[in-house]
């Protein structure tokens, strides 16, 4: 019985991973050039609307979680006008963002009618051989959305750590004036960066709602864009450790329905605010834990000037 | 005189690996404007760029609204008429304003000590419940009441806001994470008391009995609030910390640059500690001038987007407690004008949030036009 349980917790653990994996991916390879973007919490709601609301028109979750991705890279476009050319504080401007994409997609999504709109999402694929095994199979049934984080990770990680372009995406993030200085065109790659993690973001949000919960209800992530932040200052703006760091958020999510269902009597909001105290917990836990190396990107959050001599 | 200076700041910039670059791409002839950093603007231009970007960010908003299906005569009606020259709506916006303006002061406060306070929305929850606990538990003789919930409110804007505080200060955490962990926390906590012991048992619907008429800030004039006096001395005195006081000179020192403060032997910690813990005092008397100036009671949603209000109004006013007060009154106004188009013509409470976040990005885009300018270059050089 309680073995059935930790399965059953398992299995449902990658399903509330995938969003804080994504999310957090989208924002290193942002935050990698340079860019710090807060902004997430609101594109993930942009993901999450404009998935539904493909899945409503067209019924096809692939095409949905496609133009999904489009859309949140669209709506950052505004994000990186106001950073990389107007230079624009970036607390300021990702804050703004937030608050632009939280009332948009609630505007949105009433005028269109797409709330509590349910719809069909995608099925569970099974990893063939290994989801025969007895028992533990289960764990190998999950959707392709699933399947198909790990090898966005490791494209990305790749990517960012063995191509020359992530080279000079990360030569951006680390000293913009001396990739300037070697001929790197900084605001284009950042430019890049950010619509580039934004799509990330935007399909992290778009799973929310066209994968997991099948529907659209306004604010849905509910802070989760806020923990991918998290994440990635945890995870020191690594993929491997921002995925670890993800199942480990994945766990505790999937966690809180699995106790329940198995009769444990909880205080209901005091365990709607683990994930929240958990987040906290982290930052706390590097900030006492961080020795000597320092892998914060050098020029993360500051405007690149090149006017200005520093 | 000026511009010679100006060229001679604008030119080392483009350094000569940098020329060489751009001469194998493109003949210098073609680059016939340079951006630069102004050095100066005078205050009358400044002030008319930042109305400009205040009218297209209304005029954008108003273009969102017209396409939602708000009729555009009734829109300009509805503002400006019925929200500035009605009486009643008038009275409507000063009793908006008093918590506008408390979390304005509050952010600009914190922003000047370079904490970014996004927990507005968590001390203000926690200030309305430390109030509410006071009524709640009937603490004190009556006449005492109301000044021992104003005493609650401030004590508990404080304590929640230490925490991220200390962590920042001390163990250098990132503030932004922390103080809106602590909103989701505060929130779930306030759910907790609603839906639980602090039901009302009359109705058995989610918010706490209802104060008595002494635990409730009085009305001095017919349908004005005191939380509005209270708002406005509060201002003065937060305009008096800042801009007379000696703390207020610290922490200049501290804005412009902690280590170099600190060198001079200004208390860096204790102006932050003082600063930050103030933000959180005035974000829980929030609370307190909406559970007793307004709502009567503690409701369950009572703090929503007043965080990124607080956020916005600081930016707006430059952190200046004045100007806080007063931006604050306007961004009331649109919170009353969103709440009656959403009565009249089903327009979602977002839109407020919306048009909010609007004029932020017009007006941090106009900066831009503030700090640089265009300036001819090259002509005669490249021939």
């Amino acid at each position: 019985m309680s073995g059935s349980i930790v399965l059953n917790w398992l299995a449902s653990t990658p399903d509330f991973a995938v969003p804080y994996a994504l999310a957090a991916l989208g924002l290193i390879i942002s935050e990698r050039a340079g860019v710090l973007s807060l902004g997430a919490e609101g594109l993930m709601l942009v993901g999450a609307l404009a998935g539904i609301g493909a899945q409503i028109a067209l019924g096809q979750p692939a095409v949905s979680l496609v133009l999904a991705m489009l859309a949140a890279s669209a709506v950052s476009l505004l994000f990186a006008v106001m950073v990389i050319w107007l230079r624009v504080n970036q607390v300021i401007a990702g804050l703004a963002l937030v608050f632009f994409c939280q009332g948009l997609t609630s505007l949105v999504g009433s005028l269109a009618e797409w709330t509590n709109h349910a719809t069909d999402g995608i099925g569970s694929m099974a990893l063939w051989p290994l989801s025969l095994l007895p028992g533990a199979g289960r764990l190998f049934e999950q959707n392709a959305m699933v399947w198909l984080t790990l090898p966005i990770f490791l494209a990305v990680a790749w990517f960012l750590s063995r191509t020359s372009a992530g080279l000079r995406l990360r030569a951006v993030g680390e000293n913009p004036q001396a990739a300037d200085a070697a001929g790197i065109r900084v605001t284009l790659w950042r430019l890049g960066a950010v619509l580039a993690g934004s799509a990330l973001v935007g399909l992290a949000g778009a799973y929310i709602s066209v994968v997991s919960t099948k529907l659209w209800i306004a604010g849905m992530t509910g802070g989760r864009g806020w923990i991918a932040v998290g994440l990635v200052i945890f995870a020191r703006w690594s993929p491997w450790k921002a995925l670890v760091g993800a199942l480990l958020f994945g766990c505790i999510e999937a966690l809180i329905p699995q106790l329940a269902a198995a009769g444990v009597q909880l205080p209901q909001y005091f365990v709607m605010m683990t994930p929240y105290a958990v987040t906290l917990g982290v930052m706390i836990w590097v900030a006492l834990a961080r020795r000597g190396g320092d892998d914060e990107p050098g020029a993360l959050g500051q405007p690149y000037v090149r006017e200005e001599r520093r | 005189m000026v511009d010679a200076t100006l060229a001679a700041i604008a030119q080392p910039a483009h350094t000569d690996a940098d020329a060489a670059h751009r001469a194998l791409r493109q003949p210098l002839a073609q680059r016939r404007y340079a951006l630069e950093i102004r050095q100066h603007m005078g205050w009358r231009l400044q002030a008319l760029i930042l109305a400009a970007a205040l009218l297209v960010g209304l005029a954008i908003s108003a273009a969102i609204l017209v396409a939602a299906g708000v009729p555009a005569d009734e829109l300009a009606n509805e503002f400006v008429m019925q929200t500035f020259f009605d009486g009643q709506n008038f009275r409507a916006v000063l009793f908006q304003a008093a918590p506008m303006i408390l979390v304005g002061l509050a952010g600009s406060l914190a922003f000047r000590a370079r904490f970014w306070n996004l927990g507005l929305e968590g001390q203000m929850v926690w200030g309305a419940i430390g109030a509410t606990a006071v009524s709640m538990w009937q603490i004190g003789p009556e006449p005492l009441r109301l000044p021992l919930m104003f005493a609650a409110a401030i004590g508990c804007g404080l304590l929640w806001v230490l925490g991220p505080a200390w962590l920042k200060i001390r163990l250098g955490v990132n503030e932004i994470i922390s103080t809106l962990m602590l909103n989701y926390m505060a929130a779930n906590f306030l759910l907790h008391l609603v839906y639980g012991s602090w039901k009302d048992p009359k109705d058995n619907f989610p918010y706490s009995p209802q104060f008595r008429t002494f635990e409730r800030l009085p009305e001095i004039g017919a349908g004005v609030s005191s939380a509005i006096v209270l708002a406005a001395v509060v201002a003065l005195f937060a305009w008096w910390l800042v801009g007379v006081s000696r703390a207020g000179l610290y922490l200049r020192f501290v804005d412009a640059n902690p280590r170099v403060a600190h060198a001079n032997g200004v208390p860096v910690r204790r102006t932050i500690y003082g600063a930050v813990l103030l933000s959180g005092a005035m974000a829980g008397l929030a609370g307190f001038a909406v559970a007793s100036g307004q709502e009567g009671r503690l409701t369950q949603a009572f703090y929503q987007g007043y965080g990124f209000s607080g956020i916005l109004i600081a930016f707006l006013a430059r952190n200046n407690p004045l100007a806080a007060a007063m931006v604050a009154l306007l961004v009331a106004a649109l919170f009353v004008t969103g709440r009656s188009l959403q009565v009249f013509y089903q327009v979602p409470f977002s839109m407020v949030q919306l048009i909010q976040a609007i004029i932020v990005v017009c007006v941090a885009a106009s900066d831009f036009f503030i700090r640089h300018r265009l300036r001819r270059v090259g002509g005669e050089q490249a021939q």
